[in-house]
């Protein structure tokens, strides 16, 4: 895998930041290793450099599923310090650090929710969003995030409403059907169907 | 569950769209399945993809040097608060009541016990996956609980010139403190000998103390020692039992255990 100049700290040279438009570019394998050695040793600028790219989409899985920016900060402080004590087992070349924080985040706030709510079912009242494109007045796009949007763009409206209840309102299958009132195997189906497509997508697009 | 089932199941498990014994029975299957596990990686690629694509809030301003202070804490920068966690006292005495299932392996150097080796060490493997099994049923029903802890195990065996065995198990989570629990068994009960000593230690020497073992039982010369700590034990993975005169009497790697639905 092709390299840019060394990280050191988690500090990546300013001129290599971004690309010609100026907008972030995504980071290398190399980069990523470096940035979760850093974290691991505590080193401030490689918290930082993390936090700067992932902490706004972190937070607003904290955001969607526990309803509250109190639970969302709290989460986002849960997902790095996961992180730390898992550094140790990220492998950058079986997937990206996007994916394994934001599993983290996904994975942690489902368990409180669960644990806050019961097991069964969330009081809170569903946010089923669907994702819309960037405004042009954010701040710093996560290059990721155009990514991302492209992947679903191969998506229904229905399936990525379908993906959002599952996602964001941490439903089981079993409770979209009990809900829907249709049978537990064709929303497995669907569900299966819409995250392959995803994954198809994903698949397409080579890593830098 | 077959591959067939799994593949089947994998799109919920990314979406965490499983219960969570469901969930865990994927999960060891992916323990051993390679194919399946690439097949889990790329769909919780997938996931984490349409996580991506939400228009993302402003986290607040002061949330990033929160965030740096909590990671130079755990990262033991001196100087540095450590988050409060709950000590969980029903999960420890749960551990006590899976202790007395046997967890230990006996591993004896008496040639007088060759012939049986075979049959005991099968039984003892055997004992010891039906403590597991019911451990991670437990598991399930724990108050604070996180699909994000970790759990940690290996065998003890003796050191030249000893004899005996034990199990050990390292608990890693954030929001439960952390704890040890190791078991012993066929270690002489003596004067002299008792307690033992039961340490965990980290590659750069670090030593914590888990606790002591006071007794052993008279027959199969068991005991066993739960501590929970208010830091965090990563990296602490090697397990040292001394005797009273500090002599090293079982040592042990505890290495991750993915059987316990952990990433």
């Amino acid at each position: 895998m092709a390299q840019s100049s060394p990280v050191r700290g988690g500090r990546i040279p300013k001129g290599k930041r971004t690309n010609a438009t100026g907008t972030p570019r995504p980071l290398l394998a190399s980069e990523e290793q470096q940035l979760i050695q850093g974290l691991l040793a505590g080193n401030e600028e490689a918290v930082r450099a993390i936090y700067a790219r992932f902490a706004r989409p972190v937070f607003t899985v904290g955001l969607r599923l526990l309803g509250s920016a109190e639970a969302a900060e709290e989460l986002t402080q849960d997902v790095f310090l996961t992180a730390w004590r898992k550094a140790a087992r990220f492998d950058p070349s079986r997937g990206r650090l996007s994916t394994w924080l934001m599993t983290i985040a996904h994975n942690l706030a489902i368990d409180r929710l669960r644990r806050d709510t019961g097991v069964t079912r969330p009081t809170l009242v569903l946010v089923e969003q669907v994702p819309e494109r960037a405004g042009e007045d954010e701040v710093e796009p996560l290059i990721e995030r155009d990514e991302a949007l492209r992947a679903i763009g191969s998506l229904s409206h229905a399936e990525q409403r379908l993906l959002a209840r599952a996602y964001f309102g941490g439903l089981t299958a079993r409770e979209i059907a009990e809900a829907d009132g249709i049978p537990l195997g064709t929303v497995k189906t669907r569900l299966r169907t819409a995250l392959i497509k995803v994954r198809r997508a994903n698949l397409e697009k080579e890593r830098p | 569950m077959n591959c067939t089932e799994v593949r089947e199941a994998l799109a919920e498990r990314a979406l965490s769209a499983l219960p969570p014994e469901e969930a865990a029975r994927v999960d060891r299957h992916l323990e051993w399945c390679a194919g399946c596990r690439k097949e889990a990686a790329e769909l919780q690629q997938a996931a984490a993809t349409f996580g991506l694509a939400l228009p993302s809030a402003d986290p607040p301003a002061h949330l990033g040097d929160r965030v740096v202070r909590a990671v130079e804490a755990v990262a033991g920068k001196p100087g540095t608060r450590r988050r409060a966690r709950s000590a969980v006292a029903s999960i420890i005495a749960a551990l006590m009541a899976v202790a007395g299932l046997g967890w230990g392996s006996l591993m004896t150097g008496r040639a007088d016990r060759l012939r049986r080796q075979a049959e005991v060490a099968q039984a003892q493997i055997e004992r010891q996956n039906e403590t597991i099994r019911k451990f991670r049923l437990f598991l399930q029903t724990v108050p604070g609980r996180s699909s994000e802890d970790d759990v940690l195990t290996g065998q003890l065996v003796p050191a030249p010139e000893h004899v005996g065995g034990g199990a050990a198990l390292v608990y890693l989570s954030p929001n439960i403190l952390d704890f040890a629990m190791v078991q012993v068994s066929g270690l002489s009960g003596k004067r002299g000998v008792l307690p033992y000593r039961v340490y965990l230690a980290r590659s750069d020497g670090t030593l914590l103390r888990i606790g002591k073992i006071k007794e052993v039982s008279r027959t199969s010369g068991s005991g066993d020692v739960i501590g929970q700590f208010n830091q965090d034990l990563t990296g602490f993975t090697t397990v040292i039992v001394r005797d009273a005169s500090g002599s090293e009497v079982l040592r042990g790697e505890v290495r991750l255990n993915a059987g316990f639905g952990t990433s």
